[in-house]
């Protein structure tokens, strides 16, 4: 092989070379760039989710506090119900007791 | 010659290669490392977000609470006082019978008058009482019974003009200056806290 040949041949290597590098700066340039994309619907992923989950535990609150409301109110029912059934016999006795007081 | 050649070019491709793969390699490195960075930023903030949230729904829950015992407290206590004002109603009923009827009111409007001489320290009173005292008293010696009983001599006159009372006495001195409330209105506001009490012990003792 002639000496202009091997040098042709040496000089291509170089060029293919420079070639396989230039590609992978631009590769990494493209992910470089993308990269901002990735992170913002990243985070709006998570934050979608977060909202919905705030947003359920906000209604399932109001429902338990709803229901203790419900509660503490057929509670309070039962013990009007109970008041305004006070025994004749203590109405009687109470009524006496006042008179008793007010004639003393 | 040509075999040493190939050896050399495939040497000068394969060290691009490998720098490329390093590169890029570093390069997906770093961006692996940001994405990880900014993915534990969010999940941090989501966790602040969840954590206010849960105390949100916490202090909503306990509002309702709160709110719905207030309620039932004050319902409680409007049935409660209901239940005793029935009965003091009652007693005012009940007062309203025994002036008009009952034989043992006399004593106690006697004891009213007695209570209200007492009361006055004036040698000259008015006495005044309802009307249907007044026709009770009229042609009788019960005054003079009453003044009788009292410490002190006095001398006291029977109001024509009748008093819009259930039953009781009203005793005035001569100046008008001292007035003795016995009637049973009087009796009743004043010891409204006291009947309250009682009859509150009595109807609501567990």
């Amino acid at each position: 092989m002639s000496s202009p040949e091997i040098m042709r041949r040496i000089v291509e290597a170089e060029k293919e070379s420079k070639r396989i590098l230039q590609e992978a700066e631009q590769e990494i340039a493209k992910m470089k760039k993308e990269l901002p994309n990735k992170i913002a619907s990243m985070r709006q992923e998570i934050l979608r989710e977060v909202a919905q989950q705030r947003e359920r535990l906000l209604v399932e609150a109001e429902k338990a506090g709803a229901e203790d409301a419900e509660q503490i109110a057929l509670e309070t029912r039962k013990k009007v119900e109970a008041l305004s059934r006070t025994r004749e016999a203590r109405r009687k006795q109470a009524l006496e007791k006042a008179m008793a007081l007010l004639l003393s | 010659m040509s075999s040493s050649l190939e050896k050399l070019v495939e040497d000068i491709i394969r060290e691009s290669k490998t720098k490329a793969e390093e590169l890029k390699k570093q390069a997906l490195g770093q961006v692996e490392e940001t994405l990880a960075k900014e993915r534990a930023d969010a999940v941090r903030e989501a966790d602040l977000i969840i954590r206010s949230a849960k105390s949100e729904a916490d202090a909503e829950r306990s509002r309702r609470i709160s709110q719905a015992k207030q309620q039932a407290r004050l319902l409680y206590l409007a049935e409660k006082n209901k239940v005793v004002r029935d009965v003091l109603n009652d007693l005012r009923s009940r007062l309203v019978r025994f002036a008009q009827d009952d034989p043992s009111y006399s004593q106690f409007l006697l004891k009213s008058i007695a209570r209200g001489l007492e009361a006055v320290p004036s040698e000259a009173v008015k006495i005044a009482l309802s009307e249907r005292d007044i026709r009770r008293f009229k042609g009788t010696k019960m005054l003079e019974e009453t003044l009788a009983t009292t410490r002190t001599p006095r001398k006291a006159v029977l109001s024509d003009k009748p008093i819009a009372r259930t039953g009781g006495a009203v005793v005035t001195s001569g100046d008008g200056k001292i007035r003795a409330d016995c009637t049973f209105e009087a009796r009743l506001e004043l010891m409204e806290p006291r009947l309250l009490a009682e009859i509150s012990r009595i109807l609501f003792a567990s």
